[in-house]
């Protein structure tokens, strides 16, 4: 792939605490996602999956390395500004509670482009036509509490990539899912990445990393193995995990 | 719509729409904060709409007082006719305009005939007469008093003046019409016969009207000179107010006015009171400047009062505030996960705090709207009631709109107060954090306590400063206002001073301390809501209970608790024994001490005159050394520090005289053993001494070597002018007899009596005496029905005496302190009750937690109740320091004033040493600081679920 990175992770690391209480979330490491990948992130419990998703997107900061999403670095961009590229270039999906309760499907997909200072009116035309790209246009004006898990998943996803955004991370999305739910998801997903955009996907099932591109595996903070889905054998980024 | 302001208001449009929802998702608590918010608005909004309908305009008002004429002619007495005037503008003064040589007393009740009107009214005028006066009539319960208005209330000039209710308005001079008032207060109807008491007439009553400026006027209204006698014999009592309504063409201005005064007629006109001359064209004003517009502004009072009212409503918003505050809290607690997701869809600091921000917002409009709507409401719905209550009818339905916006704009403005710093809060939160679910705890400030230790040092010196050097209680006042806004400040760090309670407590107690100090951005609102609505109840109770110790010190009864005293007034002693049997007769009495007065010159003749001048007196002379030297101008050879010893003495501190003392000014009075048993009085040697004929003293004042002195006086007048304390009373006396005398000792009140003589020792020294009242012993206070019955039986003996029943001190405050204690429970429980809430949003991890670990169900309420509790008594126990503070300074300062103003008067040797006492409601402090807090404990662990929810995961 020699397009440019949407998503470009250099020596990135983070710890917490200091001294005898120093813990290493993440050891560094290096990690660019094109656009069109979908990567799989697995790993056990405590191995660094989630922290490396929120440090991709700017809800953490990093104790060393760059972030940089779309050509900017977030470890260097004002928290004012990392907020404006969650809303223009970055999106979540996280396992539950992943829409707010007092707005219906509509206007959860419509809320980033809201914040962004996008008319009303425009932000729902928006996000209708999302609804409709994923078959759900007739959960518009429901409220999250009125619709099943796949349909808030599947929604969440819609939200992640209204505007221009290229760039989902997904934190285990499937969790709260039955696996057939869950596999429509995961469709819903990878299809969006053959549209252009770039996809990271926390997962612990094999399963369901199966749809990636390729898949990351962490241990006690360190890649100990990258694997292309096609070509288990190649590492895309060399170097990385060593 | 585009550019960076378009996008934050749709920022806004979005978060003010999650508030909304949010709102109606949670409607227990929106429901609390609302009503919490638009209940003073309700209050303040209803006594707005109710002072504004209530409230008259000029025109309408000038329309009650004058109907549908120009004006209104009156007859001053000081010039008429002939004796020109300069009047008022507003007509309620006159001057004549020549120096009047008296003599017109008797033109004064001389009514000028429409005859003589004529010449000197404008031309086209008319004048319908209108006369007031007051008479007593007779009624279905006794004799009323009320005022008569011979008006035709009928004509249409009148109109707008009564408002006719039920019948109609009298036709001939045999009938009246009555206000309600009077007919409600009388027991008479529409039909009845009315008689006045004196005159013979009897009248019917054709009609009832209100007056709808004054709803509780008992007047009657007759046709002109039905009721009322202008030919000098007079039934009526009261001034007779002669007078004419007026209508002429056009308006009756100034200049017709001032025409009108050359005939001596003062004209109250409608014109001139809504536009009123300049000072040049008022004459009125050269001869009395004092009565120029703005001679006397009272502004200060404005100011004082604009002062009370802002800081009433800041402490209000303060309050409202610090209790909605940790609803707020609570709020974006529970919306923390929700917050932030919207963290990660992009949602910056600012989109955070707005959402937070909106949720005040909406509930400050709601509160807004149904604080106004009810307010509107429930006046319109009250407005009969309140009218009623407010004697008077609303002038219209009036809604000011500006004030109302006001007010509205005070309710959003309160909810945006309460959710700034919890929005604050949520904002400064991490966006991991909230999603995560990850407690952290958040320091709390470290400049708070610091601005909240120099508050309290600063706002003490002044309140220190204000006690001890000035006597200004505004600065006391000023000072601990201050030192109470500090120590709302230092809560924080006090709340963290309690935690090192937390060691010796037991687990659940420790777990609840611990969780109120880890958090104290959420604890301290509460306790600061619980300090400040303590602080403020205890601080006037303790004032209050104060006030109400030193009236009950300075109260001085008239006899006994239960004893009833009849006395009869100047002149009517005559009939004091059938009085005294009246009472006997209605009243259950168990004993009666008849009470005489000597008599000088013979037995007609009255203690306090009514003999006539062949009548004279005798009074008790104060022994040489017994009476104050500081009096007299005796003090001129004595020190500062002498005189302030003898300020000290019992020569110079005479007994209090009680508000009522039997036959007050005398100083003798005459009767036996029943007296000294009536008046409750232990001392043996007493009765034994007024059994052997001596006389008892009931203070050292008059009694020397156990001896007193009766000085008599033949002629009234020499008694009259006589001075008890006078040296030279006895030179001056006819005669003066020693008489042998027991001092009274081991009585705490003498009841206003000197001096008890029995009738054998009057008679042995060649004196009169005759009874003129009595006391009588009960066994229980007289009922209402007893003591009309007896008002009745004097009404039919033709006297009135004067009846009094010893209750004791009555205090007043006590309903005060009552609403105080209430006001203080409330705001505690609600502030208790919201932390508690707020604390269990916090708290569900570690419930989970000891679940797992074995704790049973009832940790759950323990825990919540515990929580309730710990917050209720750090909020009281801070609070009641803080109000006992501020309110003893006060009485300090009190004291200083009074101590200030003893030491002026001291070299004039009279007044007392100022007694300013202290005292701690007791009963307000402890129903505060063990009631309130085991009430919101015990309320807190009811309501609570035990239950707990299941665990869904929150982390990724």
């Amino acid at each position: 792939m020699t397009a440019t990175p949407v998503l470009q992770l250099r020596q990135l690391a983070r710890t917490h605490g200091s001294g005898p209480t120093e813990v290493h979330a993440l050891r560094p490491l290096d990690l660019d996602v094109f656009p069109g990948e979908l990567v799989a992130v697995m790993g056990p419990s405590g191995s660094g999956k989630s922290t490396l998703l929120t440090l991709a997107g700017g809800l953490d900061a990093p104790t060393s390395g760059t972030v940089t999403v779309e050509g900017t670095d977030l470890t260097t961009a004002s928290r004012r500004d990392v907020a404006a590229l969650r809303r223009r270039a970055i999106g979540y999906v996280f396992q539950d509670y992943n829409l707010i309760p007092a707005l219906t499907a509509a206007e959860n997909i419509a809320l980033p482009r809201e914040l962004d200072g996008i008319r009303a009116k425009k932000a729902r035309t928006e996000a209708l036509a999302a609804l409709d790209e994923m078959g759900l246009a007739d959960i518009a004006d429901r409220f999250p509490d009125e619709i099943s898990g796949g349909q808030q998943q599947r929604t969440a996803i819609a939200r992640a990539l209204v505007g221009d955004r290229r760039l989902v991370l997904a934190d285990e999305p499937t969790g709260a899912l039955d696996s057939e739910t869950g596999e429509s998801v995961l469709a819903v997903l990878r299809a969006r990445c053959d549209a252009g955009a770039a996809g990271i996907l926390v997962t612990h099932e094999p399963r369901f990393a199966a749809w990636a591109d390729r898949v990351v595996f962490l241990r006690d903070g360190e890649v100990v193995d990258q694997t292309l889905r096609s070509d288990a054998s190649a590492l895309l980024t060399p170097g990385a995990a060593q | 719509m585009s550019g960076p302001l378009s996008g934050r208001l749709t920022g806004w449009r979005a978060a003010l729409r999650i508030a909304r929802r949010d709102a109606r998702r949670h409607k227990g608590r929106s429901a609390l904060v609302l009503a919490m918010i638009a209940l003073p608005i309700f209050g303040v909004a209803a006594a707005d709409i109710t002072i504004r309908s209530s409230d008259p305009s000029e025109e309408q008002q000038l329309q009650r007082d004058y109907g549908a004429a120009d004006g209104r002619l009156s007859f001053p007495g000081v010039g008429r006719g002939e004796r020109p005037v300069y009047q008022h503008p507003d007509g309620w003064d006159a001057v004549p305009v020549k120096k009047d040589r008296g003599g017109d007393a008797k033109q004064r009740d001389e009514r000028p005939e429409p005859s003589d009107l004529k010449a000197v009214m404008p031309p086209g005028a008319h004048w319908l007469s209108d006369q007031r006066a007051a008479t007593r009539v007779r009624t279905e319960h006794g004799v009323l008093r009320v005022h008569v208005r011979e008006l035709k209330l009928a004509d249409p000039m009148a109109r707008g003046i009564a408002t006719l209710l039920r019948g109609r308005y009298p036709k001939t001079t045999g009938e009246v019409a009555a206000t309600q008032a009077f007919l409600d207060s009388s027991g008479l109807r529409v039909g009845s016969t009315l008689r006045p008491v004196e005159g013979g007439r009897a009248y019917r009553i054709t009609g009832a009207y209100e007056l709808p400026g004054s709803l509780n006027n008992k007047q009657l209204s007759a046709l002109p000179g039905a009721m009322i006698r202008t030919d000098g014999s007079k039934p009526n009592d009261g001034v007779d107010r002669l007078g004419y309504l007026v209508s002429v063409p056009g308006a009756y201005t100034w200049d017709m006015v001032k025409e009108t005064n050359t005939h001596g007629i003062v004209v109250t006109s409608k014109a001139v009171l809504l536009d009123p001359p300049p000072e040049s064209e008022v004459p009125f004003y050269r001869k009395s400047p004092g009565m120029r517009p703005g001679a006397y502004e009272p502004t200060s009072d404005q100011a004082l009062v604009l002062t009370i009212a802002v800081t009433v409503v800041g402490l209000a918003i303060l309050e409202i505030c610090l209790l909605a505050g940790p609803a707020f809290a609570v709020g974006a607690r529970r919306q923390r996960r929700q917050l932030g997701l919207l963290g990660a869809q992009g949602g910056d600091r600012r989109h955070i705090r707005s959402v937070v921000l909106s949720g005040g917002l909406v509930i400050g409009v709601a509160a807004a709207v149904l604080g106004l709507a009810l307010a509107i409401g429930a006046t319109a719905l009250a407005r009969p009631l309140i009218e009623e209550r407010l004697h008077t009818r609303f002038s219209s339905f009036d809604l000011p709109p500006l004030e109302l916006a006001g007010i509205a704009g005070l309710a959003v403005l309160t909810g945006l107060l309460a959710a700034l710093f919890p929005a604050i809060a949520a904002a400064r939160q991490s966006v991991l954090s909230s999603l995560t679910g990850r407690r952290g705890v958040r320091r709390s400030s470290r400049v708070l306590p610091i601005v909240g230790f120099i508050a309290i040092g600063v706002g003490v010196a002044i309140a220190i400063a204000g006690a001890t050097l000035t006597d200004r209680v505004e600065v006391v006042g000023i000072g601990s206002g201050i030192a109470e806004l500090g120590l709302v400040a230092l809560t924080p760090f006090l709340v963290g001073l309690f935690g090192r309670l937390g060691r010796i407590l037991p687990l659940s107690p420790r777990l609840a301390l611990r969780d109120a100090v880890r958090n104290r951005g959420r604890t301290a609102p509460a306790v600061a809501a619980v300090l400040a609505a303590v602080a403020g109840s205890v601080a006037v109770a303790t004032y209050t209970a104060s006030v109400d110790q030193q009236r009950r010190d300075e109260y001085a009864p008239s006899a006994p608790h239960g004893v009833v005293s009849v006395q009869m007034e100047r002149g009517t002693g005559r009939t004091a024994d059938r009085v005294g049997d009246a009472v006997e007769q209605n009243l259950k009495t168990t004993g009666r001490a008849d009470v005489g007065h000597l008599s000088v010159g013979g037995v007609t003749c009255g203690g306090l005159s009514g003999g006539g001048s062949k009548c004279g007196g005798a009074t008790v002379v104060v022994p040489e050394g017994n009476d104050c030297p500081l009096h007299y101008g005796g003090d001129e050879k004595l020190s500062a520090a002498e005189r302030q010893k003898m300020m000290k003495s019992w020569q110079c501190n005479p007994p209090q005289t009680p508000h009522i003392p039997m036959m007050a000014g005398m100083d003798v009075l005459v009767g036996g053993t029943d007296v000294l048993k009536a008046l409750g009085v232990q001392d043996r040697q007493a009765y034994a001494a007024l059994e052997r004929g001596h006389a008892v003293s009931f203070t050292q004042r008059y009694i020397k070597d156990d001896r007193i002195t009766l000085a008599v006086f033949k002629k009234e007048q020499d008694y009259y002018n006589a001075d008890d304390g006078d040296p030279d009373t006895t030179k001056k006396a006819d005669r003066t007899i020693p008489l042998p005398a027991h001092h009274l000792r081991g009585q705490d009140e003498i009841y206003g009596v000197n001096v008890l003589l029995p009738p054998a020792a009057v008679t042995k020294a060649g004196l009169d005496h005759q009874n003129f009242g009595a006391y009588f012993r009960t066994d229980r206070l007289p009922t209402d029905a007893e003591t009309q019955a007896l008002s009745s039986a004097f009404n039919e003996l033709n006297v009135n005496p004067i009846l009094h029943v010893e209750k004791g001190y009555k205090s007043d405050s006590n309903n005060v302190l009552l609403a105080l204690t209430l006001f203080a429970a409330l705001v505690t429980l609600g502030a208790a009750g919201i932390a508690t809430g707020l604390a269990q949003a916090d708290a569900e991890p570690d419930l989970r937690t000891l679940a797992a670990v074995g704790a049973g169900t009832r940790v759950r309420r323990t825990l919540s109740g515990l929580q309730c509790g710990l917050i209720a008594a750090m909020g009281v126990v801070l609070g009641s320091i803080a109000g006992l503070i501020p309110a003893i300074g006060l009485r300090k300062a009190e004291e200083r004033r009074k101590l200030a103003d003893y030491a002026e008067t001291l070299g004039n040797g009279w007044g007392g040493e100022p007694h300013i006492p202290i005292a701690i409601p007791w009963e307000t402090l402890a129903g505060l600081l063990l009631v309130v807090p085991l009430g919101a404990a015990l309320l807190a662990a009811l309501v609570t679920r035990s239950r707990i929810p299941l665990l869904r995961r929150g982390e990724g």
